[in-house]
Parts: structure tokens; C-alpha cells; sequence
């Protein structure tokens, strides 16, 4: 039988109410408060509540954690719950905290719930499931309920029907599927248009996301004394492309040396990106690293210097999330040589 | 504009003495087919098979496909590419529905090339593992791009224009089973009550995107590059004046057939009358530069309002750059009062959480969404592979890779395989054939 571990706080472990909240995190054997609950509904052997105090787990974060990781780390557990923390603030961060950190330690699926208003669901539902929980502990039972029978389907690899449909709050992560009425996307559109067209409701396909806006940058005052480095998603590389990065949706990426050089030369660079005509950039790379015109800029004074290296990934078909990921592998290398501004040029 | 298109539903295709159709057999002479094929002095081999739902069949890879028809009056069927410049849309042609001809490259293939599952679970990602399918397989002398990532095709996909010409030829003097007629009165002749209803147009947003002419969709034969969005008659794109080109990752792309039998259009027309006063349909295209987008985005506006449309349908054959065009028209829609409803796929990366458009405005309220990209897909071998599956490795397919530290090459040495959907031959539909939607897990 796959087995279960629960987290929950001082309060529904039976430890006490506000007085006892600098509680230490404490592991019992068996079933304590909802863990008695989760195990009804649960396939899976509950074998331990681990219990924490609210304030210990809020102004010991790191001691926290590494007590209850300890605590973990020599049991056997194929799914680990917290809560449910309804609208309780401190809980609900709690549980957030201590699945986030299950989950990537130990790589198992992980479930929570919390009322919409706690302040745990913004901070962790990208992380995890947490369900969408009741106010107060008179919901305890169905809150309890739905994270079993979801953590029921989890086990047995059953097929997962989505945020809305299983009463998670949604992570986003979007994924295709095939419509069961398998009602095509014209059809779809059309009637869409009709609805709008009426002033009728209607759902669209994809709600817009918070937009993820970075504001410009402050101009730099004095060019003449700034670092500047230069990063491209152009796709040029040293001719035999010592990093392997790929023609399109790149997930490599690679820093060049440029010590010494002038000018990138047809021949000893070339771009590997798929989605452009590379004629223009592999007869003359400084078109999309244009290290000539730096140099040229370097020797007249207007600017500092130039950052030793040049930076360089491909744009077609890369993700937000890859390109967001591989600007933050960078970063550390911009940074150390204290580098003021960065041309980012694409194609 | 009248168009009639009279239908021949096609229950088998067998090859036989001459190619022709009756009972709902469509009997291909090959050799005849060949020959015609093999009379361009490009093409070096060649070979046609026949392929249907439930064959353990996998095509790769695959560039274009095409619905053969003929034009009663003997026009070309794709003017000023096929043949002269005439008018399309007017008319009687003839169809083979149910059926579609595919064009395959031998060995070599590209970006923009796709793949096709006749059966098992690779059967759902494609529209044209629906079909009964004629399967030209050829290899061509343009060795110039032979290694190139990116293919123009040229002589692969002019080859399956001209031969869905050829065969449509066999039911010309036939008489159809069943006759589609499309007609709109011109907009400022419309019946009351047709013109009291709300109007909407479609618009087309075809891949445009190479500045070097030979890649990109064409309208009567002129590159979607160089032209300014314009006002087109539904029944020229149902009427084969619009071909698809070789550009963009291949399950976004829209093929020919798609063009011909556009189900966007259809459903439009189905409402015309009823729910709504379909105007007709605003060419536009996909660019690179700003500029390029921001000018056809206001072009797009000013004829939407020009012709009094209170509605707009979008839709984008492409993703990544082309979200910026795709987005930037429809916020200049909804600027100009027209209420708008966008088509497109989405590229949220294998694990889901990217960023679903490059651009994102909140002004897009209405979306339907037709499928993700980069979904990871992963499937057995088949027992028969028609063209090169190699290519899907080695050829910079956008769906696949030559090799992967974690996941392996995408073509294993068993013949299984391992691909983003990015390579399922025009996939995601977002011409309108798409039962595929996004859902948050």
C-alpha cells in the first residue's frame, strides 16, 4: 500500500490554541486531527503527522524547514498533504512553505487547500495543488475529502481533468486537449463572435495573463565611463557551435570571448537561428553583434569599455520561460564585471 | 460571386488502368500520374502510394496537401501559379472530397515540414490522418538547398498542385453527388434584412514572414510578402487563389487544402443571413519589422470600418514573431469599435508555464486557442514509413532534433519517436478544423 505523510499546525495537532504557536515542529506516528479525517477517504496508509507551531515555521523559516526535512528524510512516502489552512494567514504559508519544499526534495506530489483570500494561495499555487478551501474549520471535512480523492487519482495515475474541473486553484501551466464534444475551432469562433457580437456572455480559450512588464531602464549619464555588454537571441556563434545551441526553441545558451577582436568575420561566426535568412548575418556577423561599430565606439571614448564577452542564445520558438531562465544564468556574469548597460539585439 | 463546387466523396482510391472515378472509387493509373509528375525536369524520382485512416502508415516529411478539383470552364485551378491569371471564385469546379493529395520529399526535409500518422495516437494530432490520401513521394535536382534548414520546395510542391489538377481531371465531365454553393451579394446590395444583421469579416493573417520571395504563401501567384492587407471575396480563397507556402514551424501552418475548404468561411456562411451579414474576408499577412506589422494592422482597421463591420475573426498561420501581428490587428480592431475574436495556438513550452503569446494586450477578451506547440509527444514505430523519418532528426524539422542529452535524438534507432508538436503536419488547425483547446492544470 502507497503511503502519506501530513503537515499540520499546533492548533489541529491537538497542541494548543495562540499560547502554544512557538510550538516545534514535532513527528507523531499515526493519525492526528485531520489526518484522521484524510485517512478515511485516502488509498494510501497515513503513517505520520508531523505537527509545527505558526509562529515557530513564520520567524524560523530555515530552522523550521531543516527540522522537518530531517524528520522526512528516512521515511517512505509516495504523497505528502498540508492543512487545510482555510483562511488562516500564517497557516496557509506554513503549508505552502513546507510543501514547496517536500515537493522539491523529495519529487511527490504534494496537496494543500486554502480559502481564496489567504494569502498562501498567490504565494504557492504556482508551486503546487492547493484546493479551493473553505473559510473556517467547518469545511474541514469537505476540504479534507477533495484533497484525498484527488490525491486518490494521483496515485493511481488517473487521468488529471484539470484545474477547474478538480477544484485546484490553477498554476498556470497550459497544456492541450482534445475536446470531448470535439466542437472545431471554427465553429467555436463563430459562435464566439455571434455571443460578443449580442453582448451575450462567453468564455474565451485564454484568459490574458498578468502581463509581465519590465519597465526601460534609466539612461545611463555618462557613456563614457560604462560598461556595456552585448547579448543576442540573433543566434551567432563561433563557426563549429561549441555549445550545441539549438536552431530554434533554444535552451542553450553560450558566452564568447572577444578579447582582442574588431569584428566578427564571415567564416569564424555564423548564426545557427532557424528563423530568419542568415545570408545578411553569416557574411557579416557584426549585423547582429555589432562588435565593429563598438570597438569603433570604445576608441573614440564614448563608451567605457566593452564587456569581455558576448552573449548569445536563439529567439524562434523559445519559450518565455526558457529565455527568462537562461537571462538569469547570465546575469551573474554581467554582474561580476559590473557592467552598466547591455545591448540586446535580436534579428 | 457564384461558386459551385460539386462534390465526389471518395470511399476508396485503388490504383488501376485509368485514372478515374466511379461509385465512389477513385482508380489512379500510376504510371500515367508519374509520368505527368516526372515530365518537370526537376523532379528526379518519384513514386505514389495510397494511404487511409487505420494504415500503419507514417509520412515524414511531408509539405503540402492539396484537394484535387477542376475548373469546368478550364481555368487553373491555382491561377497565376498553376496557369494563367484568371479569376477565382466565379464558377463550377469539381471535387474529390474526403481525400486529399499529399506531397512527401523522398529524403530531404526542412523547418517547415511536418509529419502524418495514418494510425494510433499519432492519428489525433493531424487533420489529414482523417482522409483516404494520394501520397507523391519525390526527390527533386535542387540540390542548392538540399542541406539548407530552410526549403522553398519549389519544384516538391508545384509537383502536388499540378497533379491534384490532373486527377480533379477525371471527374470533370461527370456529374457531382452533391453541389456546395457559395454566394454573397456585394456588400452594398444586400438584402434588409441581411443588412440589419451584425457584419463580420474574416481575417487572414497567412505566413508572409521571409523577405526572400519563394517561401511564402501566395495569392493569385503574387508573394504575401509585398502585397498590403486587401479586401478579398470568400470564394476566392475556397477557389484555390490563395497556396500555402514553405515557412513557419509546420503545425501552425495552413495548407492549400486548408485554404480550399476553409472551415472558418464555411461556418460563415452557414450564419450569413441568419446570425450575422458576412462581408467577406481582409487579406492580410505576418511581417518582421514593426512598421511592416503596425501598417497592415491599421490597413486591416480602416477596411473593417470602411466596410461597416461590427465583427472581426483573426487568425494567425504561425506563432512566436506572428503573435505581435496577430495581437497588434486585433487591438486595432477593437480600437476602431470593431468587436473581435481571435484564432490561434499557443506556445507554453513542454512544462506549460511559459508565457502562451510573445505579445499580450488585455484588449484580447474573446480567443479561441487551437493547441500548444511544444507539447512533448512520443510515439511507437510504425510499420510502414513513407519518405525519410530520419529527416525529423536530422533536417532541423521544428519539432525535432538531431540529439538531446536527456531525451535522445527524436528518430531512435526502433523507428519510435520522440517530437514537439511543432512537427505534426499542420496541427494545430487554426484554420478552424481544430477540436483541440488549452486548459490550465
Amino acid at each position: 500500500m502507497k503511503k502519506a505523510i501530513m503537515y499540520v499546525n499546533q492548533f489541529f495537532g491537538q497542541i494548543g490554541g495562540e499560547d502554544k504557536a512557538d510550538f516545534k515542529p514535532v513527528i507523531k506516528c499515526g493519525l492526528v486531527g485531520p489526518a484522521v479525517e484524510l485517512q478515511k477517504h485516502l488509498d494510501a496508509e497515513v503513517t505520520h503527522t508531523i505537527i509545527c507551531g505558526d509562529n515557530f515555521i513564520g520567524s524560523n523559516t530555515e530552522k523550521a524547514m531543516e527540522i522537518i526535512m530531517g524528520f522526512l528524510k528516512d521515511k517512505e512516502f509516495d504523497i505528502f498533504f498540508a492543512g487545510p489552512a482555510f483562511q488562516a494567514g500564517r497557516y496557509g504559508v506554513a503549508c505552502g512553505q513546507v510543501c514547496k519544499a517536500v515537493k522539491e526534495k523529495f519529487n511527490i506530489p504534494v496537496i494543500t487547500s486554502m480559502h481564496i483570500e489567504n494569502p498562501g494561495v498567490e504565494m504557492f499555487k504556482k508551486d503546487m495543488y492547493i484546493f479551493k478551501g473553505g473559510h473556517s474549520a467547518a469545511k474541514m471535512k469537505d476540504d479534507v475529502k477533495a484533497m484525498a480523492a484527488f490525491g486518490n487519482k494521483l496515485l493511481k495515475g488517473e487521468e488529471n481533468l484539470g484545474a477547474d474541473e478538480e477544484g485546484y486553484y490553477a498554476r498556470g501551466i497550459r497544456h492541450q486537449v482534445w475536446r470531448k464534444d470535439g466542437v472545431m475551432a471554427a465553429d467555436r469562433a463563430v459562435e464566439m463572435t455571434i455571443k460578443k457580437l449580442n453582448g451575450k456572455p462567453y468564455e474565451t480559450e485564454l484568459p490574458m495573463p498578468k502581463m509581465d512588464r519590465v519597465p526601460i531602464a534609466p539612461a545611463i549619464k555618462d557613456l563614457s565611463k560604462a560598461v556595456i555588454a552585448l547579448v543576442t537571441s540573433g543566434g551567432i556563434v563561433p563557426i563549429d557551435n561549441p555549445d550545441r545551441i539549438q536552431s530554434a526553441s533554444a535552451t542553450r545558451w553560450g558566452r564568447y570571448n572577444i578579447e582582442g577582436i574588431d569584428d566578427l568575420k564571415e567564416g569564424v561566426y555564423k548564426t545557427i537561428h532557424a528563423g530568419y535568412d542568415p545570408a545578411a548575418a553569416d557574411a557579416d556577423p557584426d549585423v547582429v553583434v555589432p562588435l565593429d561599430v563598438m570597438r569603433a565606439y570604445e576608441k573614440e571614448g564614448k563608451i567605457g569599455r566593452l564587456h569581455n564577452y558576448f552573449y548569445s542564445t536563439v529567439g524562434t520558438g523559445t519559450t518565455q520561460g526558457e529565455a527568462a531562465r537562461m537571462a538569469n544564468e547570465m546575469i551573474p556574469y554581467l554582474k561580476e564585471d559590473e557592467v552598466d548597460a547591455i545591448i540586446l539585439t535580436s534579428t | 460571386m457564384k461558386l459551385e463546387i460539386g462534390n465526389f466523396h471518395v470511399k476508396d482510391i485503388i490504383f488501376g488502368g485509368s485514372t478515374s472515378f466511379s461509385n465512389g472509387i477513385l482508380t489512379i493509373n500510376k504510371k500515367e500520374c508519374l509520368d505527368f509528375v516526372m515530365s518537370d525536369e526537376h523532379i528526379t524520382e518519384a513514386e505514389l502510394y495510397i494511404v487511409k485512416p487505420g494504415d500503419k502508415v507514417r509520412l515524414c516529411p511531408v509539405k503540402e496537401a492539396i484537394e484535387p478539383r477542376v475548373k469546368l470552364n478550364g481555368d487553373p485551378l491555382f491561377p497565376g501559379y498553376t496557369g494563367e491569371l484568371v479569376q477565382a471564385g466565379n464558377g463550377k469546379c469539381h471535387a474529390l472530397k474526403d481525400c486529399s493529395l499529399l506531397v512527401v520529399g523522398k529524403h530531404w526535409g526542412g523547418f517547415q515540414d511536418g509529419l502524418i500518422d495514418m494510425s494510433g495516437e499519432g492519428a489525433k494530432y493531424t487533420y489529414f490522418s482523417q482522409l483516404k490520401n494520394i501520397v507523391l513521394v519525390a526527390d527533386t535536382d535542387e540540390d542548392f538547398e538540399k542541406h539548407e534548414q530552410q526549403k522553398k520546395n519549389k519544384a516538391l510542391r508545384m509537383a502536388g498542385h499540378k497533379l491534384a489538377e490532373f486527377i480533379g481531371g477525371c471527374v470533370k465531365d461527370l456529374k457531382p453527388e452533391d453541389v456546395e454553393t457559395y454566394e454573397l451579394e456585394p456588400v452594398t446590395k444586400r438584402d434588409e434584412k441581411t443588412a440589419k444583421l451584425p457584419s463580420v469579416v474574416y481575417v487572414m493573417q497567412p505566413q508572409s514572414q521571409m523577405e526572400e520571395m519563394g517561401y511564402n504563401d501566395l495569392v493569385y501567384g503574387w508573394d504575401t510578402n509585398h502585397m498590403l492587407p486587401t479586401f478579398m471575396h470568400p470564394n476566392e480563397v475556397l477557389d484555390g487563389a490563395v497556396i500555402s507556402g514553405s515557412f513557419m514551424p509546420c503545425s501552425s501552418k495552413w495548407a492549400t487544402y486548408d485554404f480550399q475548404n476553409c472551415p472558418t468561411i464555411k461556418r460563415l456562411y452557414k450564419e450569413h443571413g441568419k446570425t450575422l451579414n458576412f462581408l467577406g474576408v481582409i487579406m492580410s499577412n505576418l511581417n518582421v519589422a514593426l512598421e511592416q506589422k503596425n501598417r497592415s494592422a491599421l490597413f486591416v482597421a480602416q477596411i473593417a470600418k470602411s466596410l461597416g463591420a461590427d465583427g472581426a475573426i483573426v487568425a494567425e498561420e504561425g506563432y512566436g514573431n506572428p503573435d505581435a501581428d496577430f495581437v497588434g490587428c486585433i487591438v486595432a480592431l477593437e480600437d476602431a469599435g470593431v468587436k473581435t475574436v481571435g484564432v490561434t495556438n499557443e506556445c507554453t513550452g513542454r512544462d506549460g508555464k511559459s508565457q502562451p503569446l510573445v505579445a499580450l494586450d488585455e484588449k484580447l477578451t474573446a480567443i479561441v486557442s487551437t493547441g500548444n506547440v511544444s507539447e512533448l509527444i512520443e510515439l511507437p514505430p510504425m510499420e510502414t514509413v513513407l519518405g525519410e523519418l530520419e529527416s525529423l532528426a536530422r533536417d532541423g524539422l521544428s519539432g525535432g532534433w538531431a540529439n538531446d542529452e536527456i531525451l535522445g535524438p527524436s528518430v531512435r534507432s526502433d523507428d519510435s519517436i520522440i517530437m514537439e508538436n511543432n512537427a505534426m503536419f499542420c496541427g494545430d488547425m487554426i484554420i478552424g478544423w481544430s477540436p483541440k483547446t488549452m486548459r490550465e492544470f
